[in-house]
């Protein structure tokens, strides 16, 4: 009985609460619409073109359906003669050409009955990516026409373009999630931890401007967190290397002074937005468990920007204008070895922006009677 | 502004309304359609320099709700309110710098000392060091706080803890003071210092206003008293005039039971 009493009212808590219940509510209503959004820009993108340069060894009647698929996607390809399979390996190593495509003896006519395609292709630091593209695209193409045969690939990823493959696909992530638990950890009650204890009404009897109440409390908020995000880049900068199996010279010679400064721009550019965001989260919550509990949203869908990356090549420069993906956009520019200073700093001004902008709604929330007295 | 008796108004209400919503369930329970609960209707009266006025009525007569939009801390939905001739709807920061306000709501942060919270309290009024140092030294001898002065308020009695709200809510010297229930929670010792004070305040020329449904503090402090009962002012004036032959407290039952019945 005590027990059914105890699990009812925590269950009466949650279900009476239509906020509460938002949020179980909203990471999937979030997540649908800003994937959907997402997906639409993302399709209407042009696809990017490239002009393969393909070393050919042997026939098939699958070369003309390349060809075909090839020239379909806007992209064009120039079959080269190989005068020796060394030389050719050599060059596509080299970067010289972007793939050696060899079909087996009588492929065709031996389907079922043994033949295969090597496909060797540069990495994509070589060619800015133009190999890779070439081998997903034949690897689709060989697909299509039935599993009866083997492709066998050969990379020429160097140990340093494998750590920079790693880099780019984990470390925006893993960037936001650790700034974002840094901002919280020191965020989350600040303005709603100050309700509930009475703290904020004493403050706001007195003269001070509202703006100059959320400007106080996010300054300071933000160096605080910046100390904490700097100590988890560190962290993840010293073991990813170790993570990834690759020595640390080689780790740390991947990337040039200007990569680091403006890796460190777009991280200190998150600071501010995600603090500011926290704090508007947490001025609008009428208690630090109702903060928690939306925080927790909010980190859902940092989640979710930061993914998105991993997954959609062909992300075009718009990207800069939404909050929290420009900063994984330009971490994922620079850590595949590109300098987009412009993007960097466009995506640093922005956060700033909007971290501004908050910083005025949260002003406006203060003056809020509804939302600092409502029970 | 007009004055009384050479005395010079220092707050003045004019038709102060004040509604709230009403949950669906509360709806149901006081079996009415309406949607909005009227806590202070049409409230208007005047304070004086060098006077305590005092706000009397029972638990949700629309005292502290009327505290309140004086402090700015909410708007009213209508009407407006004048402290030393600014609006509170309109100048709420130049009538929170000639105002201090202490009620149970008011929280200080325990992990901080009374040193440091007088000190940050005084800068968000823009109290200049000196003038703060000054005013810490007689606040905090006044009330015996120096001997806790570096003692964080989580660790200092109740009854300290409240000496240190009221000297923080009046560090910046208001001309107005306003006073929710300013005995509420006290032990005897304590409210007698509180008491005291407030008539050292009204000595020096302040304008006190205070809430309380507590009778003997209203005869004991207050020239003049409002009775408030659902958000209206039903009867105000000097104790004499209010009262009669008749004790505060007989008088207010008679108009209380004039209005509601027998209901208590």
């Amino acid at each position: 009985m005590k027990l059914a009493a105890l699990m009812r009212k925590e269950f009466h808590r949650f279900f009476h609460d239509p906020r509460l219940i938002m949020t179980l509510l909203m990471p999937g209503l979030f997540i649908f619409l800003l994937y959907s959004v997402l997906g639409e820009v993302i399709h209407e993108t042009e696809p990017a073109k490239y002009d393969y340069k393909v070393y050919l060894s042997g026939q098939s009647q699958i070369v003309s359906i390349l060809e075909n698929t090839v020239i379909g996607t806007g992209s064009s390809i120039e079959f080269l003669e190989v005068s020796s399979s060394e030389e050719a390996i050599d060059a596509v190593e080299k970067g010289e050409a972007n793939a050696y495509l060899i079909f087996s003896e009588n492929f065709d006519a031996s389907f079922d009955a043994g033949a295969t395609v090597d496909i060797y292709y540069t990495s994509s630091d070589v060619d800015e990516g133009t190999g890779e593209s070439f081998y997903a695209l034949a690897n689709s193409v060989l697909q299509t026409c039935g599993m009866r045969f083997s492709i066998v690939p050969h990379s020429f990823l160097t140990q340093e373009s494998l750590g920079k493959m790693i880099m780019k696909s984990v470390l925006p992530m893993l960037v936001v999630t650790f700034i974002f638990s840094a901002c919280m950890s020191v965020t989350l009650e600040s303005v709603a931890g100050e309700k509930e204890r009475g703290t904020l009404t004493t403050i706001l009897a007195t003269s001070v401007r509202r703006s100059d109440i959320a400007l106080g409390k996010i300054l300071p908020l933000c160096c605080i967190a910046s100390l904490g995000a700097a100590s988890s880049f560190l962290g993840i900068a010293f073991s990813l290397p170790k993570m990834m199996g690759i020595s640390f010279s080689v780790f740390f010679q991947s990337y040039g002074f200007v990569s680091y400064l403006l890796l460190f721009l777009s991280i200190m550019g998150l600071v501010p937005l995600i603090v500011s965001m926290i704090s508007t989260v947490s001025a609008f919550s009428r208690s630090v468990k109702e903060a928690s509990a939306f925080t927790s949203v909010v980190m859902i869908l940092m989640m979710v920007l930061s993914l998105i990356t991993s997954f959609v090549s062909n992300v075009g420069d718009w990207a800069v204008v939404v909050p929290v993906f420009n900063s994984v956009f330009v971490m994922e520019e620079i850590l595949a070895g590109g300098a987009p200073v412009l993007l960097t700093l466009a995506a640093f001004g922005l956060n700033l922006v909007y971290s501004a902008l908050l910083v005025l709604l949260i002003s406006r929330m203060l003056s809020s009677e509804k939302i600092m007295f409502g029970k | 502004m007009s004055d009384i008796n050479g005395l010079k108004e220092i707050v003045r209400a004019e038709n102060l309304k004040k509604t709230f919503s009403i949950s669906r369930k509360q709806r149901r329970i006081e079996k009415t359609d309406l949607t909005r609960k009227v806590a202070v209707n049409g409230l208007s009266f005047s304070a004086y320099g060098g006077e305590i006025y005092g706000l009397l009525g029972p638990n949700g007569a629309g005292k502290t709700t009327t505290l309140r939009m004086l402090s700015t801390l909410i708007k009213p939905d209508e009407g407006d309110a004048f402290v030393m001739g600014h609006s509170v709807c309109k100048e709420a920061a130049r009538v929170r710098d000639c105002m201090g306000f202490m009620t149970g709501e008011l929280k200080l942060e325990g992990f901080f000392t009374p040193d440091y919270l007088f000190d940050f309290f005084g800068a968000m009024h823009g109290v200049d060091k000196a003038t703060l140092a000054a005013r810490k030294k007689e606040l905090f001898t006044r009330f015996g706080i120096d001997r806790f002065a570096e003692v964080r308020v989580a660790d200092l009695s109740t009854g300290m803890a409240q000496k240190i709200s009221l000297v923080v809510s009046i560090v910046h010297d208001p001309e107005v003071v306003i006073f929710d229930e300013p005995t509420n929670g006290l032990d005897v010792l304590t409210a007698k210092v509180v008491t005291d004070f407030l008539l050292e305040l009204k000595a020096m020329g302040k304008s006190i206003l205070l809430s309380t449904h507590i009778f003997s503090l209203v005869e004991k402090l207050c020239d003049r008293a409002g009775i408030i009962i659902d958000g209206r002012m039903i009867a105000e004036g000097t104790l004499e005039d209010l009262c009669g032959d008749l004790s505060l407290e007989e008088k207010f039952f008679e108009i209380y039971h004039g209005i509601k019945g027998d209901v208590l």
